[in-house]
């Protein structure tokens, strides 16, 4: 792979907030010209282009502002999605074709175009006009209820886990089709419920209610599923540090209490197997945390790393950009190139992925409003200056 | 109905080869890209593979876990260990598009197995748990310790709670996910180029991807006046923006939030003569924004208490606030809207039909199969591979 595999395909970007927003920002990462529409006087919950928000999941991609109200607006986003490969959004069903450029609209055009709307319900359905953001989805997928502890429902997932796998689906989605396309010459339009995304990451809990009849609860840091003690997150030195340990074998117990000094509470028969330290779960994790809390959390996973025992740090966000030497050792934070008009100097988080040969290191700075109004007009629909001026007189455009 | 929807076609990925080589780390990359379409194939060492045993089981014993998460596959054993297996790896190898790895390929120190060599078209996806290099690659990183130090569990719990873990092994999930992207971008690629490649996926990376606001408060300080210095401390449902949050109801507990439109929300607050001070001028100002907001969050706790939960969530819905009510497993299961969309998905499973989610997206032309039943063959030979159709 010496270049970006996506350079030149053309993704038309309708989202907000940040499902849609990840997801086009992944097709970015890795080469596509992704043209985001956004309207100053209504950018959305996500606060704007100088907000850190949109900073975060906007890198990749130009901005093209318009004013949706007006519809001479629209047909020239009608012809925008003629020349796309992809187009996304993640409105509510309808939106779309209220403004004319749905998928039935532009195919006739353009029948390659491949649209996906991450709406939060799906098209069909009692609830389909239902509206979510990723806290709603959480609540209704049973993902806040089964993330926490016994005897409480507000705990839940502490971040917006549904929006990023909504933003990851979707772009598994539009490759699938990508593929599908290369064969048949013809694009299709997905649907992807955020709702339904939701709900699969619960299929554990699930497929045991419909077999079982059994309704599993909220659980801590112990599985519900499997036999593994002690698995929990001990106090360590200093405030709020924690390391967690997940004992997931009879031998690595062996090895955690040989770290420990092989105290005389823990070296009973009853306790060297599962079964048995499940029965005494209270007992140990309170053992393991007068081990635990004056030591530094940091010093513990090493030892017991070293030792064959799965044991970590419970980093924040502060250890992973300024203290994790696994992530140093990657450069995954990185600083733009490019200082932010409004932010000044940012950085952001490399994607994920290490393709052999192509080092995925250049990411374009996010961009503010109107930033690149001209060249996307000239570079997508061939506009000549005095067109976009014309456009500008009439505020369509900036 | 324009042409493109007259005929249903294959699934997405019909004609695709793809061999599952994963453990949980990269499993659900498998499954996505298999119930797209894809001919799967997943190497077990031994009928006795671990995942096989993971729980919940059904009333035979069966692994519900394994049904789901390894659907539409066809199992070969292969000890990989073997001169005999590696002769049957290689064979693999030649003839698909995709490998979803994770760490076989790298283990084999056989110097007749060169993956380039074999075919230099295949997208080799390797997830691991830190990636090849740097100082943690070799640490053992089951669920909890991926969510710990990849930042998930630091941002989940309360004071009350220590960190906690995500239900299942999301972790997983988001490594999963990453995966069937990297194969299916290295699978374009090489379709343009004529030439695959080697994609590392490290799980640590993926999670520190997906958090949301935790990078954000950290790159980002200063700009978030009610965070401890980069850090956000874990608060329970509190959204990071202070403006969602789940608060008890009569039967249950709702996830309320005022956004995306506080003005309609104080309407009817005022309709319910439950607005307090909110109407106040001075929350106007964007200086006092903050302190609207814990307040207006205060209000809508204290009105929201007095309702049935239930009722009032299709209320609000119905008014079209994106409130969200609770949900327990047993009442996800018999969910109407699910119901109506006939979302759920019957795996077969060795003695049994096991239930579970449904596909999160639909297709309007590419029909996604129904999942069939795993078949399980105990050493590879040309006639499977004719029946399967990788000539």
């Amino acid at each position: 792979m010496a270049e970006l595999p996506f350079n030149g395909l053309r993704v038309l970007d309708f989202t907000h907030v940040l499902a849609g927003p990840y997801s086009t920002r992944i097709l970015g990462d890795l080469g596509a010209d992704v043209v985001k529409i956004m309207s100053e006087a209504r950018h959305g919950p996500d606060g704007g282009t100088s907000s850190p928000y949109h900073a975060m999941w906007n890198r990749s991609k130009r901005v093209l502002q318009l004013d949706m109200t007006q519809p001479d607006a629209r047909l020239i986003c009608a012809d925008l999605c003629n020349e796309a490969d992809i187009v996304i959004d993640n409105f509510s069903p309808g939106v779309l074709d209220r403004w004319g450029i749905g998928y039935q609209v532009t195919a006739i055009e353009n029948p390659s175009v491949i649209y996906i709307q991450m709406s939060g319900m799906g098209d069909s359905g009692p609830w389909s006009s239902y509206v979510s953001f990723a806290p709603t989805v959480h609540a209704l997928a049973g993902l806040t209820y089964l993330t926490g502890v016994p005897g409480r429902e507000d705990i839940g997932i502490g971040f917006s886990y549904n929006d990023h796998q909504s933003g990851l689906h979707g772009t598994v989605a539009l490759l699938a089709a990508l593929i599908e396309r290369r064969k048949s010459g013809l694009g299709q339009r997905i649907e992807l419920s955020q709702f339904e995304v939701g709900t699969t990451f619960n299929a554990p809990a699930l497929l045991d209610f419909f077999a079982n009849e059994s309704i599993t609860g909220p659980s801590g840091n112990e599985l519900p599923f499997d036999q593994a003690a002690p698995h929990n997150c001990y106090p360590c030195l200093g405030t709020d540090r924690w390391i967690a340990i997940a004992i997931m074998s009879d031998d690595q117990w062996t090895r955690l209490i040989e770290k420990m000094g092989t105290p005389d509470w823990a070296t009973g028969p009853s306790l060297a197997h599962v079964t048995g330290r499940l029965k005494n779960q209270t007992f140990i994790d309170q053992r393991i945390s007068e081990w635990t809390q004056s030591r530094i959390a940091e010093d513990l996973m090493t030892l017991l790393q070293s030792n064959g025992v799965p044991a970590g740090v419970v980093q924040t966000g502060e250890d992973l950009v300024d203290n994790d030497p696994q992530l140093a050792s990657s450069n995954f934070i990185f600083e733009y190139a490019n200082e932010h008009p409004t932010l000044g100097k940012i950085s952001g988080d490399r994607l994920p992925l290490h393709f052999e040969g192509t080092l995925i290191d250049k990411y374009s700075r996010p961009e503010i409003f109107g930033e690149s109004n001209r060249q996307i007009l000239k570079d997508w629909l061939d506009m000549t200056d005095d067109d976009i001026n014309s456009n500008i007189q009439s505020g369509l455009i900036r | 109905m324009t042409g493109n929807q007259k005929q249903p076609v294959d699934p997405p990925l019909a004609g695709v080869r793809v061999l599952d080589l994963a453990d949980e780390r990269g499993i659900y990359g498998s499954k996505l890209l298999a119930d797209l379409g894809a001919s799967t194939i997943r190497l077990e060492s031994s009928h006795d593979d671990g995942l096989r045993k993971r729980g919940p089981l059904n009333k035979n014993g069966e692994s519900l876990w394994y049904s789901y998460y390894a659907s539409n596959r066809v199992v070969i054993e292969i000890d990989t260990e073997s001169d005999h297996g590696i002769t049957q790896l290689k064979k693999l190898v030649s003839k698909a598009d995709i490998i979803i790895d994770t760490g076989i390929v790298n283990s084999i120190t056989s110097t007749e197995f060169n993956l380039n060599d074999l075919n230099s078209k295949v997208v080799h996806v390797d997830v691991s748990s830190f990636g090849q290099n740097g100082p943690w690659k070799d640490f053992l990183a089951p669920d909890l310790i991926a969510g710990a130090l990849g930042g998930s569990v630091a941002a989940t719990g309360d004071i009350n709670t220590t960190p906690i873990k995500l239900f299942g092994d999301q972790s997983f999930l988001v490594s999963g996910t990453y995966a069937a992207i990297a194969a299916l971008t290295g699978l374009y690629d090489s379709y343009e180029t004529g030439l695959g490649g080697r994609i590392d996926i490290p799980v640590h990376e993926t999670i520190a991807s997906t958090l949301e606001h935790v990078l954000m408060f950290a790159l980002y300080p200063g700009f978030f006046p009610w965070a401890d210095g980069k850090v956000l401390p874990r608060r329970g449902s509190l959204h990071w923006g202070n403006a969602y949050e789940v608060v008890p109801a009569i039967g249950g507990s709702i996830m309320v939030t005022p956004t995306p439109n506080v003005e309609k929300q104080i309407a009817w607050l005022v309709e319910e003569q439950v607005e307090e001070d909110l109407l106040d001028e001075r929350y106007t100002a964007l200086e006092h924004r903050q302190e609207f907001v814990k307040r207006i969050m205060t209000v809508l706790r204290k009105w929201v208490a007095t309702k049935d939960a239930e009722s009032f969530f299709h209320e609000a819905q119905s008014r079209h606030y994106p409130f969200g009510l609770v949900m327990k497993p047993n009442e996800v299961a018999n969910n109407p809207h699910l119901k109506e969309r006939n979302w759920w998905k019957e795996y077969p499973t060795e003695n049994s039909v096991a239930k579970g989610p449904g596909d999160p997206y639909k297709f309007s032309r590419s029909v996604l199969n129904k999942p069939a039943k795993q078949i399980t063959f105990t050493s590879l030979s040309e006639n499977i591979l004719n029946t399967i159709g990788w000539v």
